[in-house]
């Protein structure tokens, strides 16, 4: 990944606005910002000036504290939507605000409002200030600016991009999947587009500014056969350029969600109870995100509340699994140019060869643990606490071929998708919802299978993954959040084909 | 009636009409939240702030979108307003869009619905901090040395509400809410580290339980869960604790929506007046409750308010049918979703109930798991109790139960005597026969 400076990005996206302004038959009349992006964006909106900062910081601190921080938001949201055919439903929201922490070893005050003027702001400030009771901190007032990658380049806002561009991905959508089978009786499909602009000014100097754009093109799709139904959806996307969204996606959403639903006609129940399981690449890997991530993330930790608290520089797996959590992936949903709290995008090895090496850490935990914050301190918006939280995670592929680990496996289950994972994590205890899946019998992958529950401890599972293939995958979708403490953040996952020996099924027969 | 909140919404109306809008409804909200929490004897978090937020659906030629902001600056708004009106424009008809038929205003209740606590006000900062400082200091002392770590919590907010629309509905709502919560890790066998919580909501603070029930509570939960292990998979009663029912029942609910019917992705669909659940399950929606977490006078079409059956002895009665879907599936809308639900509750109590059935399982936790609204199937973690000879004997975790909707609400066999107040769902804990638990 290039390097690329703030201003190196005006180039880019002045090209795209150039080539916006020269489509005269493309409307504006969608709700975005048709301008080009510079830095200081907050200062030519929003009159948000280094003095003004400087004011406020000072007021977070009047009562002491270590450090305190602003982070400013603008994001506007859209949503096209079909149903029953049409593109007729829109919906747009648009989120303007300043949250700002004052923070004292781990304590943390907390205050925001939605009007960006001095006043509002420091009766904020005031509120975060609470936090301490000692003597003012003094700040420098001057603030340098974060130079970061960019993970995510555009070659226009997609906010910019007109609706009328839009709609056609949607209606085409729901063509191709009406014209794949006969059986479809029902398609909903959507695309989301995201631009979320943010500015964190910190009490310690710094001052970074962003843009992070978020979409996906989803669609839901009902088959219906001899009376029974079924349904199953596929979504593609991330932090992507509108020229992701080619008819080879637009193809490929439909042909996945309608053959996910078909094949649901087929499917049986497996046997309950401790069987092997091997989860197939890609988005099977929201069972690291659960059983193994949330774990590792430092705020449980400090608090000795994870499971995985007494476990760093310890064996936790067979030395084949090697487990990140990597903001720096191109395009990804949980990729990050710098957290929340203006800390670098970066990536951390949390399982080396079997080791647990790190966990994810923000800047309250940096400080606890005297390392390097990890920049893992994310929020959901300008009215959220920052938390320790995991962005793109992901396994290494091991050595064997997925046919290999299949007939490993012998008689168990094949996961190949999965929804709504769950953690506990003082006692490692989890469980994920097996939406697409197939029996394994003998060796070989056989009967479709669906709408299981799969339960499973964490350190227990990752000593019982004895085998990993080596077809590596991300997930390809850009709808997937993580949930934590009433937050939602994009992320992403993904791992090569795996084999782990023992989990408790949730089928209906004994 | 905040007149600075009307007068933004009648203004936003006026304005969508002179952008070129049909129609429109707007809804603004207005909201003081304050959050404090303590760990280690100490404020860990302490949160306020006043939030506003702006939302806007329009009908533009027979087309629709809704769009919200927190952009309350007048001039953000009224472009935010025109480019709604323009965006509308671009999008597809919909015949079925429209706001609603009026008559459907008619008859709204005049009752006080007792959500606004008139001593709010006197929730000062000392109350709070001690309130909360009382929870912990409870959590602790119950936990003991097993302690790992406790958090208690305290939120409370005052919210205003304004739904106005273009064809003559205008409706204010005022509420107070208070959260608490406790929460609390306790050292377990080897590396596992068992934690659970309490967790408590009403409008009016005299309905809050003392804080050191809170406390306390939290500490109990999590104790009881020490030791748990998985048991090998059988068929067993179930009691599902009242708070955890909705869990569960959220499945069922998600299928008895219109929109749910009308996309093809309900099981319930063609279920009207057919026998869905045993004799023992009854189900009213109930807006009137005083102080209830779902009470309200209009829905969100602004439908005057009605108490309903939905289900009765088993019987499906009603589904929640909004203006929109009422329109696409020419049925006579009803309401759009549940206010208060309330499963009424049975004679006995859980501990008479366990002492009765001698062996099974409370499940007093779910984790993970999901229901399919298409087909019914459902398949959910659950953390709980054995019981035997009717007492528990052994906490249970990394389990599940599976089954399909239309086959296990036929398994309920009683309700108990305790209603859980503290959520929209007042729901008592349900006994169900027969049920694969799964495990080792």
């Amino acid at each position: 990944m290039n390097k690329v400076s703030r201003r190196s990005f005006i180039k880019t996206t002045a090209a795209a606005a150039a080539f916006t302004a020269a489509t005269p038959l493309l409307s504006k009349g969608w709700y975005g910002l048709a301008r080009a992006d510079t830095p200081g964006y907050f200062e030519r909106e929003f009159s948000v000036t280094d003095s003004l900062c400087s004011k406020v910081l000072a007021k977070a601190l009047s009562k002491g504290g270590d450090f305190a921080d602003l982070f400013f938001e603008h994001t506007i949201s859209n949503w096209i939507i079909l149903e029953d055919g049409k593109v007729n439903r829109a919906y747009s929201d648009v989120s303007l605000g300043i949250g700002i922490r004052t923070v004292k070893g781990d304590q943390v005050g907390y205050g925001f409002t939605q009007e960006l003027s001095e006043k509002p702001m420091l009766n904020a400030a005031a509120t975060a200030a609470t936090i301490a009771n000692s003597e003012p901190k003094e700040i420098s007032g001057k603030f340098v600016s974060l130079e970061t990658e960019n993970y995510y380049p555009l070659k226009t806002l997609l906010t910019s991009i007109p609706l009328e561009s839009k709609l056609p991905l949607v209606q085409s959508v729901n063509d191709k999947a009406f014209a794949l089978s006969p059986l479809v009786v029902k398609v909903n499909a959507s695309f989301h587009d995201q631009q979320k602009r943010i500015l964190v000014v910190t009490s310690e100097g710094i001052k970074a500014e962003d843009l992070q754009p978020r979409n996906y093109l989803n669609a839901s799709v009902t088959a219906e056969k001899n009376g029974r139904r079924e349904r199953a959806g596929w979504n593609l996307g991330g932090r992507k350029d509108f020229s992701f969204y080619s008819k080879s996606v637009v193809d490929e959403v439909a042909k996945e969600a309608v053959e996910r639903a078909v094949v649901l006609f087929d499917a049986v129940q497996p046997p309950a109870g401790e069987i092997p399981v091997v989860l197939g690449p890609g988005v099977t890997g929201v069972l690291l995100h659960e059983a193994i991530g949330h774990g590792m993330e430092a705020d449980f930790n400090r608090k000795k509340v994870s499971t995985y608290c007494t476990m760093i520089g310890k064996k936790v797996a067979e030395p084949v699994v090697t487990i990140l959590d990597d903001g720096t992936v191109p395009n990804l949903p949980g990729s990050i140019n710098f957290d929340d709290e203006a800390t670098p995008g970066q990536k951390t090895v949390l399982v080396d060869k079997g080791i647990l090496s790190s966990y994810m850490h923000d800047k309250i935990s940096a400080r606890y643990y005297k390392v390097k914050p990890t920049g893992n301190g994310r929020r959901e918006s300008y009215q959220h606490y920052v938390q320790p939280r995991m962005r793109n995670t992901y396994m290494l592929a091991g050595p064997s071929s997925s046919e290999d680990v299949i007939k490993e496996a012998g008689n168990g289950i094949y996961v190949r998708d999965v929804s709504n994972g769950q953690v506990k994590i003082g006692e490692g205890d989890f469980a994920f919802y097996v939406s697409q899946g197939l029996m394994i019998e003998n060796g070989k992958l056989t009967a479709p299978i669906k709408d299981i529950n799969i339960m499973g401890n964490g350190p227990k599972m990752l000593k019982n993954i004895t085998m990993v293939a080596n077809d590596f995958e991300m997930a390809k979708g850009g709808g997937g959040a993580c949930g934590k403490g009433g937050q939602a953040v994009p992320v992403g996952f993904g791992q090569p084909t795996c084999l782990v020996k023992s989990l408790t099924v949730g089928g209906l027969k004994g | 009636m905040n007149k600075e909140l009307y007068d933004l919404a009648a203004w936003s109306i006026k304005t969508a009409k002179s952008s070129g809008a049909d129609e429109s409804r707007v809804h603004i909200n207005n909201q003081r939240l304050v959050e404090i929490s303590y760990r280690n004897r100490k404020p860990e978090n302490i949160k306020e702030a006043s939030t506003r937020g702006l939302s806007i659906e329009v009908y533009v030629n027979g087309r629709y979108s809704a769009q919200s902001t927190s952009d309350l600056r007048k001039n953000a708004v009224k472009e935010f307003i025109s480019k709604a009106v323009s965006t509308t424009k671009l999008l597809a008809e919909d015949p079925y869009r429209t706001l609603p038929d009026p008559k459907y205003y008619k008859g709204r209740s005049e009752k006080d619905l007792g959500l606004v606590d008139p001593d709010y006000k006197n929730f000062n900062p000392e109350s709070r901090h001690k309130m909360v400082k009382d929870i912990e200091e409870a959590c602790l002392e119950r936990g003991g040395d097993k302690v790992i770590s406790v958090t208690a919590e305290e939120q409370d907010s005052h919210v205003e509400e304004i739904l106005m629309a273009s064809n003559g509905f205008e409706g204010y709502t005022e509420a107070t809410v208070y959260v608490a919560v406790a929460s609390m890790t306790a050292k377990g066998e080897g590396d596992r580290r068992p934690s659970d919580y309490s967790y408590f909501v009403c409008t009016d603070k005299k309905e809050m339980p003392k804080p050191e029930l809170i406390g306390t509570e939290a500490a109990e939960r999590t104790l009881d869960l020490l030791g748990a292990k998985k048991i090998k998979t059988e068929e067993l009663p179930i009691i599902l604790e009242n708070r955890q029912v909705p869990r569960l029942f959220g499945g069922f609910l998600a299928a008895m929506y219109g929109s749910s019917i009308q996309q093809k992705r309900s099981f319930l669909s063609d279920k009207k007046g057919e026998k869905i659940g045993s004799k023992y399950l009854t189900l009213l929606d109930d807006p009137f409750i005083k102080g209830g977490l779902g009470s309200q006078l209009y829905d969100r079409d602004g439908f005057a308010a009605k108490k309903r059956d939905m289900i009765k002895a088993g019987v499906l009665k009603e589904f929640y049918v909004d203006w929109y879907y009422s329109r696409k599936l020419d049925w006579e809308p009803t309401t759009g979703s549940p206010s208060n639900l309330v499963i009424p509750p049975g004679k006995r109590s859980v501990k008479e109930i366990m002492e009765d059935l001698r062996r099974g399982i409370l499940i007093t936790g779910f984790i993970g798991g999901n229901s399919n609204s298409t087909t019914g199937d459902t398949s959910i973690g659950i953390i709980g109790q054995l019981f035997e000879n009717g007492r528990p004997v052994q906490a249970v975790s990394e389990m599940n139960i599976a089954g399909n909707h239309l086959k296990f609400w036929h398994g309920l066999v009683e309700a108990a005597n305790d209603p859980w107040i503290y959520s929209s769902y007042r729901t008592p804990s349900l006994v169900f026969k027969d049920v694969v638990v799964s495990g080792l």
